[in-house]
């Protein structure tokens, strides 16, 4: 066999240059994702990278979080502009979603309620479209941390919907506007579904499981444990 | 040291390279057509996984650099020159690399494992052992001789 020592060294020097650049690549992007980098978008609103942080690995299939087969559903009826609806979401809901929605024995169904005023809609139709890219929950818990006053217009402010839908990780922003326009009517049939269940107010929830009657209204549980309780009841 | 023969090492890129072509097309495909990749093993790794923002690098599904990767790799192992040997290592440990990095996003990141994702990057690996072996084996040798035993 015909061979070039030099031809060869020269090949071994540019692949061992290439290799030790590679490595070191691979550490840089390790560690600038390690400290902090994450799974979403827009970082300027505040608590992006929490929010998606605590929802990464959680299976979401348009606005249902957990898996589809889990054994208990709760179903939460709430208006993104309702201040209760964002505490629950921040104090209530967390340990449920890490000791039970993590674990696959309780999904969770948010359904739009749209109680405050037509900005309400505008945000869940954009809430409902950030599902359709598995992105719904994100889009639902960053709205709530940046949630303003009711009917100040912010809700249904394009720059602020687009904000929330890249913090949350919402990909393709072309297709999560089109989906909007489609996911009106959806709103519409859950807020007619919670006013036939005779629910008054938001957060409303609803329960169903192996021990219910289909899904029962349980109302608005004050605390964690109460919420927890309801839940055991149903499992 | 003896390598195995050129040829045998040429062969078994292509086969792991038409493999991943295989793999890495039908992931750009199922997310293409609005769908995730289906876990053959049931549970919703893939979709969790293809719904993370990792999925795409400047908007584009990185399953689309892998077919074009694992194409670029089926070519290398076609030629028995320097050109092709080095090209097809620089290649498959670009594609090693960032298999690694997504291989710890998947873990440690999103907490969900995709197994097409996985069988890709294991893909992967088998091919940079395989081009390193054949650079270092073969590398400065002219390609019209019988291969070394």
């Amino acid at each position: 066999m015909n061979e070039s020592p030099e031809r060869r060294a020269k090949l071994l020097q540019v692949a061992a240059g290439a290799a030790f650049l590679a490595l070191a690549v691979v550490i840089a992007l390790i560690v600038v994702n390690a400290s902090g980098g994450g799974d979403g978008g827009d970082t300027s609103l505040e608590g992006a990278s929490e929010v998606n942080r605590s929802l990464q690995g959680i299976p979401q299939e348009e606005m249902l979080l957990g898996d589809p087969e889990a054994p208990v559903e709760l179903v939460e009826f709430g208006d993104l502009q309702c201040p209760y609806c964002a505490a629950y979401a921040g104090e209530i809901l967390p340990p449920i979603i890490e000791n039970q929605v993590k674990k696959g024995q309780l999904k969770i169904d948010f359904r739009n309620f749209t109680i405050i005023g037509p900005d309400s809609a505008e945000a869940g139709a954009a809430a409902l479209a950030a599902g359709v890219q598995g992105r719904g929950w994100n889009f639902v818990e960053l709205f709530y941390r940046n949630q303003g006053g009711e009917n100040e217009g912010y809700a249904a402010d394009e720059a602020f919907l687009e904000a929330v839908a890249k913090g949350a990780g919402v990909k393709d922003l072309d297709r999560w506007n089109e989906d909007r326009a489609l996911k009106t009517a959806e709103v519409e049939e859950t807020t007619a579904e919670a006013q036939q269940l005779g629910i008054e107010g938001t957060p409303t929830f609803a329960i169903r499981g192996p021990k219910t009657d289909g899904l029962e209204v349980i109302g608005t549980p004050d605390s964690t444990s109460a919420l927890e309780e309801a839940i055991e009841g149903a499992r | 040291m003896n390598y195995p023969s050129e040829w045998s090492l040429r062969r078994a890129i292509a086969f792991c390279a038409a493999l991943g072509v295989t793999v890495a097309a039908y992931i750009a495909i199922a997310e293409a057509g609005g769908d995730s990749p289906v876990c053959l093993a049931g549970g919703s790794g893939c979709k969790t996984v293809a719904d993370s923002s990792y999925s795409h690098v400047a908007g584009v599904n990185i399953a689309i650099f892998g077919v074009i990767g694992y194409l670029l790799l089926l070519a290398s192992s076609f030629f028995a020159n320097d050109a092709a040997r080095l090209g097809g290592f620089l290649i498959a440990l670009g594609g090693f690399g960032y298999s690694l990095f997504l291989t710890y996003v998947e873990i440690f990141k999103i907490e969900a494992i995709c197994q097409w994702c996985l069988g890709s990057a294991v893909l992967m690996t088998i091919i940079f052992l395989l081009s390193a072996t054949r650079l270092i084996g073969y590398g400065g040798t002219d390609g019209a001789v019988p291969d070394r035993a």
